[in-house]
């Protein structure tokens, strides 16, 4: 670095100050229902009735914390869900991954028939195969295993990730892979050496917005599970619903520690949202 | 040789199977909305009925939350797919319809008759069951509509109670002299609403116009309906409704009463718990059936129940379940359970809940009472008597315009079905 | 060999995938394909062959669907410049290096995704409250207390208001698939563009926003598929009230198929949403992927 670009640096360095401070605030603003939710997180109920969702807790009631987690049966559901991020989001995104590669990179007769039949799993609406689902869950005796979610969720999944993947794929320049092809790889070996590696910003974020839907999702889990061992951390949240009266503050308690490690994940991903790597490999 | 052989060993495997499987305890599945609570409490009762019966173990699921709206969905789900919960809880009228009429469910009179149910449950509650005089449910609570208030209010004003619809009118008028809203509601849904219009379709059409009216024998364009929906209208207009309540969630529609900006809010006889649990609770509350001007006087009333789905592989055991839990000796030993009983003569201990046991007396001995409009109306019409009720708060109907349209579309349901 | 290798390995690569996809969706949609053409209760063991009976009531006999599926419409034109747009330029400015605490401001505006929609319909019934909400009590603290109102309870900002809150959630989704779409943009690019005097909006017109057309594709795809089928915003926020003004094809197909006992009707319902969807998806998808 020349001794000339120094002031620029340090010009470009308020300027970043200046931008974050801008940012930070807009996203105060932006985040002001989140205030709401941790305000009314550690009132009474009969405080928040009172006083209002908008006003400062007067008591921090820290118990709700302790009482959500109970009621909520987290012990058990954030390990369920935790599970499924560990093997239900990366079997999918591998499984779609699989299948956008010869749909981005390659030309054979059914491709477009192919791709508009995964497009059409993305447009169907959830609730109307529950029923076949359901079924078919059964059918398999893995009902009330953390399974019957697994292979559902994986289906429902795909055509997204496929589609998302697919689109990032097609960002891979040609000439690399036919550079690969006459070196003699195999069509595996580009998958797993090239396309794979140089996706890493997409599998990433495919990986956050999997966790997060899949962290959330409540109706599939609804209906094909009904045993405690299999539930997952949505279903808790419904606990705190009753039929005649809602526990607003332990359920918004309930909220802050469903949400806090998605916080934490998305965080962590950051670092894989790397620039350049597709466009340096072309170079070489 | 062999071809013989393997169909014999599937034949022996499940032999073995079966036999093994005859020492195990039969697993009772039972399906319910009841909260967390609630589902602790029952799980005593379930303890006691298992050391009773051995052989029988309940697997209690439950799938609270957001009141009538998930459940029958999972439920459904559950009956569709050939794994059915062999004992259901299922609210009555027209919400249970459905599933009678896809005979889904059983028949109970065997259970009634081994039993003797037939003196056990309140009569009427027992009616709500039944549909073309088949009894399906065993009904477990029996609830009611009251208008409950804040009696601190009232006295600061020198308010009684309203013996008359012409009285509740005053009343409103008072409070609105004071700033004070008479009556909180939370239209989300539209059944809170309701609560509301009924009363008032009650005090217009009278007993017996309105059960015509709720059975489709009465046209919805009489003049008693366009006047019910004048006085709705009457009552927004005044503000003696809060404003802007149309999108408002049920449960939140409590705190304007809460903070003595609204003096009344229609509910049942849970409330009281609902205080205790909204921190609300104190000597500074009651409840009246709203006076309607007739003879007798009637409030909405409607009942939940217990149901055996045909495809239940255990329902003797769910039949007998079904009698313990109802039993007066169970229900006194766990009077967290039932709030208001179906049972005769179980009642909320007078000391700690002393108004769900003034609920619970009215609820026994009064026969005057007319079905709660959501089940008396199936779903689908019921959603559009609550668009057009929407559409009489908003003003975008003037009272006429929505009594022709329900008539409409009662016509188009009756043609339909 | 080799040659005869290249030919059949697209479909060894789609084997998997494919199988388990046809399996746990392929054959529940036909299913449900089927079910469109009856008129299952969803309950009832039988069922009675309508034909098309289900999409020409929906067509000719139905005036809250034709409400839905323009409530669909705007949602989709919506969806497509605000959220996304906002996503688009969010992406921008937390790409840059420069940017102190850029991880930070990144996730705070991620946020709002990653709550769950329980928590959704709370959060907002409180947020736009005629009572005790936020927004008016913000509202009567500057002084403009005539704009308060119950912007769920009114019938002509119940759907705009159920639409702001589904911004506030939905824009985490497109800003990460475009920061992500971001990283593939060769750096030379922007420095040629320097070179021939390119101001930093001309940059983002003439580099990076063609560039990103493939994020564009996927983006705007996926936001026209999800308008269509948009369910949990209106199911958790307004129930479709009030009256139906805010009821959508997602919602109504549910409201019939599980709560009218119309399995036969609510199936169709689901194919019309995945049909115009389709309709509206693939000419895009087509346009923007020509060379």
């Amino acid at each position: 670095m020349s001794t000339a670009s120094v002031p620029i640096v340090r010009k470009r360095r308020i300027k970043g100050v200046g931008l974050f401070l801008i940012l930070f605030l807009i996203a105060l603003v932006f985040l002001v229902p989140f205030g709401i939710v941790a305000f009314t997180s550690v009132k009474s109920q009969g405080e928040l009735i009172m006083g209002g969702v908008l006003a400062l807790p007067q008591q921090f009631r820290w118990s709700n914390f302790v009482r959500a987690w109970e009621i909520g049966k987290f012990g058990i559901y954030f390990k369920n869900s935790g599970l499924l991020l560990l093997i239900k989001v990366p079997l999918g995104i591998f499984l779609a991954a699989l299948a956008a590669y010869p749909l981005a990179k390659m030309k054979f007769r059914f491709n477009n028939a192919i791709f508009i039949l995964f497009l059409l799993g993305l447009t169907i609406p959830v609730h109307v195969i529950l029923i076949p689902m359901v079924v078919m869950v059964k059918n398999l005796g893995i009902t009330n295993t953390l399974w019957s979610l697994i292979f559902p969720y994986v289906a429902i999944g795909l055509p997204f990730q496929i589609f998302v993947m697919r689109g990032f794929f097609r960002l891979i320049p040609d000439e690399l892979l036919e550079a690969a092809r006459i070196d003699g790889a195999s069509e595996l070996w580009i998958f797993l050496r090239i396309m794979l590696p140089l996706s890493l910003p997409a599998l990433a974020t495919l990986y956050i917005i999997d966790a997060v839907a899949t962290w959330n999702e409540l109706l599939v889990a609804l209906v094909l599970v009904n045993a405690d061992a299999a539930r997952t951390v949505p279903l808790g949240l419904l606990r705190f619903q009753g039929q005649f009266a809602s526990n607003y503050t332990q359920m918004m308690a309930g909220v802050l520690i469903v949400i806090a490690p998605m916080i934490a994940l998305y965080i962590f991903l950051q670092q894989y949202l790397i620039a350049g790597l597709s466009a340096g490999a072309v170079k070489e | 040789m062999t071809r013989r052989v393997v169909p014999l060993l599937v034949a022996l495997v499940l032999l073995l199977g079966s036999l093994a499987s005859a020492q195990e305890p039969i697993v009772l599945r039972l399906f319910s909305y009841v909260d967390v609570a609630m589902y602790e409490h029952i799980q005593e009762a379930i303890n006691e009925f298992q050391s009773l019966y051995p052989h029988i173990r309940v697997v209690h699921e439950t799938v609270s939350g957001s009141g009538a709206a998930l459940y029958p969905d999972a439920l459904r789900t559950a009956l569709l797919s050939g794994d059915p919960p062999d004992v259901f809880f299922m609210w009555g009228g027209t919400i249970a319809e459905p599933y009678m009429r896809a005979g889904q469910v059983r028949d109970l009179k065997e259970y009634y008759d081994k039993y003797n149910w037939h003196d056990r449950f309140i009569p009427w509650a027992v009616q709500a069951t039944q549909y073309q005089g088949v009894t399906y449910g065993a009904p477990v609570l029996v609830q009611g509509i009251a208008y409950w208030y804040r009696k601190d209010i009232f006295d600061r004003y020198g308010l009684t109670v309203p013996t008359s619809y012409a009285e509740m009118e005053q009343l409103a008028a008072r409070l609105s002299n004071q700033n004070i809203h008479a009556l909180s509601l939370g239209g989300r849904f539209g059944w809170h609403t309701m609560r509301f219009t009924e009363y008032l379709l009650e005090h217009t059409a009278g007993p017996e116009l309105h059960d015509a009216l709720n059975r489709l024998e009465a046209r919805w364009d009489d003049p008693a309906v366009v006047e019910a929906y004048n006085l709705l209208k009457k009552w927004v207009d005044n503000q003696w409704l809060v404003p802007n309540f149309l999108n408002v969630v049920p449960d939140d529609a409590r705190w304007p009463v809460y903070r003595g900006q609204a003096a009344m809010d229609p509910e049942g006889p849970w409330f009281e718990r609902t205080l205790i649990s909204d921190e609300m609770q104190g000597p500074h509350w009651d409840f009246f059936m709203p006076p309607t001007d007739h003879e007798p006087l009637r409030y909405s009333a409607f009942i939940e129940q217990l149901m055996i789905p045909v495809a239940s592989r255990h329902p003797d055991e769910a039949a007998l379940f079904i009698d313990f839990i109802t039993s007066p000796e169970t229900l006194r030993k766990y009077p967290q359970i039932f709030n208001t009983p179906a049972t005769v003569g179980v009642t909320p201990d007078p000391e700690l809940l002393p108004l769900s046991y003034k609920f619970q007396v009215i609820l026994e001995t009064s026969m005057a009472t007319y079905t709660i409009t959501d089940q008396a109306l199936e779903k689908e019409l019921m959603d559009t008597f609550f668009a057009i009720q929407d559409g009489i708060i908003a003003g975008r109907y003037t009272p006429e315009e929505g009594a022709r349209e329900m008539q409409a579309a009662v016509e188009r349901w009756k043609a339909e079905h | 060999m080799n040659r005869r290798n290249r030919n059949l390995s697209p479909y060894l690569f789609l084997l998997l995938p494919l199988a388990w996809y046809a399996i746990f969706l392929v054959y529940p949609m036909l299913t449900s394909l089927w079910i469109s053409f009856t008129d299952w209760d969803g309950l009832s063991p039988t069922s009675n062959f309508v034909g098309l009976a289900n999409y020409v009531r929906f067509v000719a006999g139905d005036s809250v669907a034709r409400r839905a599926l323009i409530n669909n419409v705007l949602w989709t034109i919506g969806t497509i410049l605000i959220p996304t747009g906002i996503g688009l330029v969010l992406a921008v400015i937390l790409n840059s290096r420069h940017l102190i605490g850029r991880n930070l401001i990144r996730a705070m505006f991620y946020m709002p995704a990653v709550v769950p929609m329980v928590a959704i319909g709370i959060i907002w019934a409180w947020m736009y409250d005629p009572n005790f909400g936020a927004i008016n009590e913000f509202l009567r603290s500057i002084g403009l207390a005539h704009w308060a109102r119950g912007w769920l309870s009114d019938y002509s900002t119940a759907f705009p208001a159920t639409f702001a809150a589904s911004v506030w959630s939905g824009i985490g989704f497109p800003m990460v698939l475009y920061l992500a779409g971001l990283q593939s943009i060769p750096q030379d690019l922007y420095e040629a563009a320097a070179i021939d005097g390119c101001s930093r909006l001309q940059a983002f017109w003439y580099v990076t926003f063609p560039s990103l057309r493939e994020t564009h594709i996927i983006v705007g795809t996926l936001a026209v598929i999800q308008s269509f089928k948009v369910f949990d915003m209106v199911y958790t926020m307004t129930w479709g009230g009030p009256g139906q003004i805010t009821q959508v094809l997602g919602t109504w197909m549910y409201f019939n198929g599980f709560q009218y006992y119309r399995a036969g009707y609510g199936a169709a319902i689901a194919w019309i949403i995945a049909l115009i969807s389709m309709v509206v998806a693939i000419p895009y998808i087509r346009i923007m992927s020509r060379d």
